[in-house]
Formats: structure tokens, C-alpha cells, sequence
């Protein structure tokens, strides 16, 4: 695989690592964060922390104000069948979205919590 | 603490002797040293260490005993067993807010010896100034605020100040719209359990 196609597969967030391919994405849900509110902000990458804390919702309104939200896309490969999963963390305000971080786990880490 | 009694944000006493009682020591003790013909170090001590002490006073000095007073205050209000749900510092004015028994705590810096705890009940209005000025491209705040009335008294706490004008959707603006939004649901909240 060519270097630019690497490169481009760092920026696009849904190329798969492995072969470069475009994923799928085959799940999506939003989830609260209620142990991080406005002004209390810390980040974590830890995936234990995540699967500890996330509150499945339905729609951003039953995310309480001034409580952090957490957007989740899990990806598949079709070529390769590699899995990836995303996690946007942000601060839902009015109609608006405050990004804090953009978390990939490429390695599984997160499969006990999406298929249990 | 004061229950009932009407607001004052500001003691013109207060605010007084914060601005001028550091000048009249230092034209006193310029006197002191015009009186007494001083040289050296003496006259270093009357006419320069009380400048220094002033500027230092209203630099530092104001906000200090604020904070010592905030301290103080919270460490009162848990000792009363006020539960605090949400305590805010804007900076001029702490706001603590008591929703399971909808009560609300208020410390204004330039009143500081004299805190107020009501019945969320009082509260007659909140709401939140964004503070969205300008047109096209020069929209945006440098200011956003959370406001309540409680006794026809308009009480302001800012979540946000800066002095030049930022895009509303900065992220200072953002966080400090949602933190306004968020204590003006807390107070809607602890007035409905008031």
C-alpha cells in the first residue's frame, strides 16, 4: 500500500486500518456520560473507563444539561472483516455539539460492551 | 446568614474603604514624613512601602479575603447541613443551589460580610443572556450569564467573560452557555421543590 493511502487512512476516519478499505457502519448509539459535567472535564482513553460509565439514551433531549454525550460508530471492513469502533466525546449544547475527544479502538477492546 | 431580609449586591461601606482607606494611609504617612523632615531609610519606609503595600492591596489583597470568605462561607453552609447540589463561582458572586430542600445560598464579592440563604421560592425569573452582539461574520460575546430576580433584584453570574468578542460557536462560548443553562435548570429546580 502506497504511503499517501496510509496517510489518507489516518485522516479518514473510516478506511480500515488493516487494508485501507472503506468500512461499513454497522452500529450506532448515543450515550450519556454522567460522570463528567460541564467545567469538569477530564480525558481518558481507556476503554474500561468507558465501558464502566456510558449510559445507553435514545436522542441527545435525554441527555441531562450540561452532562457530557458520547457518540459511538462501529465499523466493519468489508474486505478484510477487520472490526473499529469510534467514540466521539462531546458536550451536547442546545443545538450545538462541543467536541473533546476522538477515541479509536481498533483492537476489540470494546466488543464485550457493544455484543453482550 | 440572612433569611428574609432584602438583597444587597453591593456595600458602598465596603467598597469605600476598599478604595480609599489604602489612600489615606499612604497620604498620612506622606505627611508623617513631610511633617518629620525624614531622610533614608525612613523616609523609604513612609513614602515608598505604603504605595507598594496599597497597589498590592487592591491587586491581590480584595480577592484574597474573597476567597477566604467563599471558604468560609461553604464551610458554614455544610455545617448547617445545606446539601450543595451545585455550588458557582462567577467570580463576583457564588451561588450555591440546596434542591432537595429548594433553598439557594448567594455571597456577593462586594458584600461579602453579609451572605444570604432564601427559599428558592423567591426567585421570580431566570434565565440566560448568551450575550449575542454584531452582525454577520463579527457575530459572537464576550460575555455569557446566567440572571435570576429575587425581590425585583436582578442578580447577574457570569460563566463566561473575555475582553475581545468570540464566534458563538466557540468552545468558550458553548461551555459557557451550557454551564448558564445548566444552573438555570438547577434553580428552576430547587424552586419548584422551594
Amino acid at each position: 500500500m502506497s504511503l499517501f493511502k496510509k496517510m489518507r487512512a489516518v485522516f479518514h476516519d473510516d478506511w480500515c486500518s488493516q487494508c485501507q478499505a472503506v468500512m461499513e457502519v454497522v452500529h450506532k448509539q448515543l450515550y450519556a456520560l454522567p460522570t463528567m459535567t460541564v467545567g469538569h472535564y477530564h480525558s481518558h482513553d481507556d476503554a474500561d473507563y468507558y465501558k464502566a460509565n456510558l449510559v445507553k439514551v435514545n436522542k441527545k433531549a435525554e441527555i441531562p444539561t450540561g452532562m457530557y454525550a458520547c457518540g459511538m460508530h462501529v465499523y466493519r471492513c468489508k474486505e478484510c472483516g477487520h472490526r473499529a469502533v469510534k467514540l466521539t466525546v462531546f458536550l451536547p449544547v442546545r443545538d450545538q455539539e462541543k467536541q473533546e475527544q476522538l477515541l479509536y479502538f481498533d483492537n476489540g477492546e470494546m466488543d464485550d460492551f457493544i455484543y453482550r | 446568614m440572612e433569611e428574609d431580609k432584602k438583597m444587597k449586591k453591593v456595600n458602598i461601606g465596603y467598597v469605600l474603604a476598599y478604595i480609599f482607606i489604602p489612600v489615606l494611609i499612604v497620604i498620612a504617612c506622606g505627611a508623617v514624613a513631610a511633617a518629620m523632615d525624614t531622610t533614608g531609610s525612613l523616609a523609604v519606609v513612609l513614602l515608598f512601602v505604603p504605595i507598594v503595600l496599597a497597589v498590592a492591596w487592591w491587586s491581590f489583597g480584595g480577592n484574597f479575603f474573597y476567597d477566604k470568605k467563599k471558604e468560609a462561607f461553604e464551610k458554614s453552609l455544610d455545617a448547617q447541613g445545606f446539601v450543595r447540589n451545585q455550588t458557582f463561582n462567577g467570580g463576583n458572586c457564588l451561588v450555591a443551589v440546596d434542591i432537595e430542600h429548594g433553598k439557594i445560598a448567594v455571597l456577593f464579592r462586594w458584600n461579602m460580610f453579609q451572605p444570604y440563604i432564601f427559599s428558592a421560592k423567591r426567585i421570580q425569573k431566570t434565565w440566560v443572556d448568551d450575550g449575542r452582539g454584531g452582525a454577520g461574520f463579527m457575530e459572537g460575546s464576550s460575555r455569557v450569564s446566567f440572571l435570576f430576580t429575587v425581590d425585583d433584584i436582578k442578580i447577574r453570574v457570569n460563566t463566561f467573560t473575555s475582553n475581545k468578542r468570540w464566534r458563538m460557536d466557540s468552545n468558550y462560548i458553548l461551555t459557557g452557555i451550557s454551564k448558564a443553562d445548566m444552573m438555570v435548570e438547577i434553580l428552576n429546580s430547587a424552586k419548584a421543590k422551594g
